[in-house]
């Protein structure tokens, strides 16, 4: 539940979370060609490096986007998508592509949910480990990946909700 | 026959896989040049010619609402086709690019052939 300032009230984020859901599924599919079958990535750290990425959103609602995703991983689905060797990537590159990754499943949930209104997101920032801070009361999706998991947390003000329960002045 | 192709994104990465889809989709050996936000775009056609053109919207500098309408506004090169490239499926945002004068949109994600489609489009061609 999160605490709507338009509404006054808690509200569901069940819509924003299949919209989270549908995106990371199709994104990934399509762009990185890793197919999200549903399965849960395995709870807590499993002590490998990680990279985490944050960038934030401006329209209606405004929110976050957080996403974390162990090295290997990212540096082998960095790999996949320009087509080149996993000895290739370099540590930029593989920053880069969770940047995009994040960009794109932002992009995506927000258009799913936002049909009818426009969005500005911010550039991804690479967020150092030691200052990340676990996302409360956040939308969270987990993919089990090959060789790590992919977890992504986002959050908007208010809830987002289909074109036909908006009020239009 | 081989076109030259000017691509607009900040992220290199995307940079890299758009010159990767071009070149699998048929389009050998066209010149993929770069640019990393409109600015940069528009420096580099002042002194290089392209067939079209594939450009991100969310840049720093110059963004790709401010590309296309700079660009749209100079007679020489506002005949260049425009494709925009872009994570921002609002129907909102899709007709504001495309009455600003981009001849195409292509939503990311997308499948190689998407792009491919579109670059046919514009260019008025047929890939084997």
């Amino acid at each position: 539940m999160s605490w709507s300032e338009f509404w006054e009230s808690p509200v569901s984020d069940v819509t924003f979370e299949s919209a989270l859901r549908d995106s990371a599924v199709e994104v990934l599919q399509k762009m990185f060609f890793i197919c999200d079958d549903g399965t849960p990535a395995p709870e807590g750290d499993n002590g490998t490096p990680e990279i985490a990425v944050r960038l934030t959103f401006e329209g209606t609602p405004p929110g976050w986007l957080a996403l974390r995703v162990g090295k290997m991983a990212a540096r082998s689905i960095a790999a996949d998508f320009l087509g080149e060797e996993e000895w290739m990537m370099t540590d930029r590159q593989a920053e880069e592509m969770v940047c995009e990754l994040a960009n794109m499943i932002c992009g995506s949930v927000l258009s799913r949910t936002e049909s009818e209104a426009t969005f500005r997101l911010s550039s991804p920032l690479v967020v150092p480990l030691a200052d990340w801070v676990e996302p409360e009361n956040a939308t969270v999706h987990s993919v089990a990946l090959a060789n790590g998991a992919l977890t992504i947390f986002m959050k908007a003000e208010i809830p987002a909700c289909r074109s036909n329960e908006r009020f239009v002045s | 026959m081989a076109y030259r192709i000017l691509i607009v994104d900040d992220s290199p990465l995307m940079r890299a896989f758009a010159r990767r889809v071009i070149h699998l989709s048929g389009f050998e050996p066209s010149e993929c040049l770069e640019a990393s936000n409109g600015r940069e775009a528009l420096d580099l056609l002042r002194v290089q010619t392209v067939d079209a053109i594939l450009t991100d919207i969310n840049m720093p500098e110059m963004d790709g609402e401010e590309f296309l309408r700079q660009l749209t506004h100079d007679e020489a090169l506002r005949a260049i086709p425009v494709i925009v490239v872009s994570t921002d499926a609002t129907l909102k945002r899709i007709d504001r690019m495309l009455e600003l004068g981009a001849r195409g949109y292509v939503t990311k994600p997308f499948v190689p052939e998407e792009l491919r489609i579109e670059l046919e489009r514009v260019l008025g061609v047929a890939c084997e």
